[in-house]
């Protein structure tokens, strides 16, 4: 047994993670999933810097989730200084937020999952036979690029957006283009939620406490409560309900609630907002015929798809009322305070909290992924989906245990080729 | 024909897998490059990867720890030319930064230490083989990435590009934003990406390397004029970059222990 520890910090993942299951007289006596990622210890990093650089250095935890760690970065240092940014600051942010979802989805379905489903190697072995699928994923990835780029000034590790405010605002003629290239992908969305919705999903049920933020004014993007089917919190109290739970054998820390696993990601989010749904999505869903609350992750796929759907809708809709205004960001006064900045990012909530001192110096920072507090759930739903498939062929199993895997969406699901399995 | 397609392979070691997905975010370019070589290995993408005899192997990340280092060596004995893709790869980026931060700042950190994995000094692959070719930035241009590998394709030898950020930055017609008092390393940073950063307003912060023929001393006697303390230019120049600039010890009179 593992000890329990209580940890206040962690260092960040991504990339390359190794499983161990131990079977013995069909008994799973060990499953131990852990990422190998060498350890590069941000939040020490942003330590005696200052509160406006934070963003830019944090970014660096992760190319998927760049735009993510950028802007929970910034609200986190808004929060502490007592600032609000302005409506149109917020869109920009929302849009950021909901390009990267929509280029981060795309990737994962046709790059990442499935392969695994069609019987394929890779997206780019499909290339033959289901090319205008992968034209579809490519038309997708292109249209959130492009949204990240346009409002963000690069593709990945975006620039303009500052703490209190944006640096360079978009041309209204290419918001325009914009939104045409993003109803012109919104016919690809459509088509990837039928080809997912017809996939076969095995039946499984993790039971999970499912995680999102809340927002009782639409589909939670960066505002919100921390809530599950049982119970809801706000962003500044996390630290008496989220305990960080060290396995040493990992650079990453398994989080829970208390003392229970749970999960974050799109699956979460759809069972939590799914009343905020746009129109087409929630058609969507209904053609799905999935059973909302769902807690079988391989449903993450499913949810997903839909809520490509759905951020489409939402750039759109933000782009039609965007009228961009010369705002110029705002300077923030330095003084001694604590903030926490809390979004839903593309693989479920992500937190940033800094401490800063009187000269604008950070002096804590603590940031949890949302890979990072799936670990737990994953290795406990392995463990549970293996005991159950003894039956089956051996490569069987480890095919469904690589499916449940890159399901939830982990960021070392970055490394297709990672399961290395021990069978004792 | 098929046999005369260059073998190619995309690997990474510790990293954001930002560089692996610039290659990957080509969008319909990504299909052509795929046709143009024999893609023999991405594991990011790939299941079936095929780890021997590259022409030319494309590593993404840095070596933080005992195992990046052995994938580092085995993965170059592999390959006829060595490609280091992007800033960590080329000059250690911001995990390197931690060569350059008090140890009290991430000791707190280091509980890694219980499960035996040794971490190793963060630093650029150059400083432990031999790199051939270097794409930097970080994230590197996608668009370069595609005509480095068209090059090579063709037998071409592609050129890095060596006129400071400046150039570029004049070409796009941005505002100076040195002159607006923000503290852009432009002059001192090797350019090629269009100054992407520049051009969406916020300053450089030297991602893609010094140029060759930089004036350190003069960047750092503006900076200070601008109102930039010691310890903020100092914290600045070596947050993409540390370790390819030792000259600034001198600059600033300081002696830095990197264990």
């Amino acid at each position: 047994m593992s000890r329990l520890i209580s940890l206040n910090h962690i260092t960040k993942i991504e990339g390359h993670a190794k499983l161990v299951l131990g079977i013995k007289r069909g008994k799973v006596m060990r499953c131990e999933l852990s990422a190998v990622e060498g350890s590069r210890y941000f939040e020490g990093l942003v330590r005696g810097r200052r509160y406006n650089e934070a963003h830019e250095i944090t970014s660096r935890i992760c190319g998927i989730c760049s735009c993510a760690h950028v802007i929970a970065a910034i609200s986190a240092v808004e929060n502490a200084l007592g600032y609000s940014p302005t409506e149109q600051t917020n869109d920009l942010r929302k849009l950021l937020t909901l390009g990267e979802r929509i280029r981060s989805h795309a990737t994962h379905l046709y790059f990442l999952a499935l392969p695994d489903y069609l019987g394929y190697e890779s997206a780019l072995a499909m290339a033959s036979r289901h090319k205008a699928d992968l034209e579809s994923a490519l038309r997708m990835m292109k249209a959130g690029n492009n949204v990240i780029r346009t409002i963000g000034g690069r593709d990945l590790h975006p620039v303009s957006a500052a703490v209190g405010g944006w640096l360079k605002y978009p041309k209204k003629e290419s918001l325009a283009i914009l939104k045409k290239e993003i109803v012109e992908a919104k016919k690809d969305a459509l088509k990837t939620c039928k080809l997912f919705f017809s996939l076969k999903y095995p039946k499984f049920d993790s039971g999970a406490e499912y995680f999102s933020l809340v927002d009782s004014k639409e589909y939670a993007v960066l505002e919100g409560k921390f809530t599950s089917q049982h119970t809801s919190f706000e962003k500044w109290q996390y630290k008496d309900f989220v305990n960080e739970y060290h396995e040493p054998r990992s650079t990453a820390n398994f989080v829970v609630k208390g003392d229970h696993k749970y999960m974050v990601g799109a699956l979460s989010r759809l069972n939590n907002n799914h009343a905020h749904l746009s129109r087409d999505a929630k058609k969507m869903l209904n053609l799905s015929r999935l059973k909302l609350p769902s807690t079988n992750p391989f449903h993450n796929n499913i949810a997903q798809a839909i809520e490509t759907v759905h951020c489409m809708d939402k750039c759109i809709e933000i782009l039609e009322s965007l009228d961009i205004k010369n705002e110029p960001v705002e300077k923030l006064k330095a003084k001694e305070s604590g903030g926490v900045g809390c979004i839903e990012v593309p693989r479920g909530t992500l937190w940033h909290e800094y401490s800063i001192n009187a000269e604008g110096i950070i002096t804590n920072a603590n940031i949890i992924t949302p890979t990072a507090q799936n670990l737990l759930s994953i290795q406990e739903d392995i463990r549970a989906f293996v005991q159950s498939a003894f039956d089956k062929p051996k490569k069987g199993i480890i095919l469904g245990v690589e499916k449940l895997i890159r399901s939830y969406d982990p960021c070392f699901s970055c490394s297709a080729h990672f399961l290395e399995v021990e069978w004792t | 024909m098929e046999e005369k397609k260059l073998k190619v392979g995309f690997y990474g070691i510790t990293g954001c897998a930002g560089c692996l997905l610039s290659v990957i975010f080509n969008e319909y370019e990504l299909l052509d490059i795929v046709q143009l070589v024999d893609l023999k290995a991405f594991p990011f993408i790939k299941q079936v990867n095929i780890d021997d005899e590259f022409d030319y192997l494309f590593m993404e990340g840095l070596v933080a720890d005992r195992n990046d280092l052995e994938e580092l060596k085995r993965l170059r004995k592999n390959c006829r030319f060595l490609v280091a893709l992007g800033a960590c790869s080329c000059t250690g980026c911001v995990p390197a930064y931690r060569n350059y931060t008090l140890k009290e700042n991430y000791e707190h950190l280091l509980y890694r230490k219980q499960a035996g994995v040794e971490d190793l000094k963060p630093t650029p692959i150059d400083e432990h083989v031999k790199v051939d070719y270097y794409i930097p930035g970080c994230p590197p241009d996608k668009k370069e990435i595609v005509a480095f590998i068209k090059s090579v394709a063709m037998g071409k030898q592609p050129r890095p590009y060596e006129s400071p950020v400046c150039v570029e930055c004049r070409m796009n017609g941005n505002q100076c934003l040195l002159d607006l008092g923000k503290p852009c390393l432009g002059p001192i940073t090797a350019g090629g990406c269009n100054s992407v950063c520049t051009n969406g307003g916020f300053e450089c912060w030297g991602c893609r390397g010094p140029t060759k023929d930089m004036n350190l001393g003069l960047m750092v006697k503006i900076l200070k004029e601008k109102g930039f303390d010691d310890k903020f230019i100092q914290d600045r120049m070596r947050t993409f970059v540390g370790l390819k600039l030792p000259m600034l010890e001198e600059i600033f009179n300081v002696k830095i222990n990197i264990p």
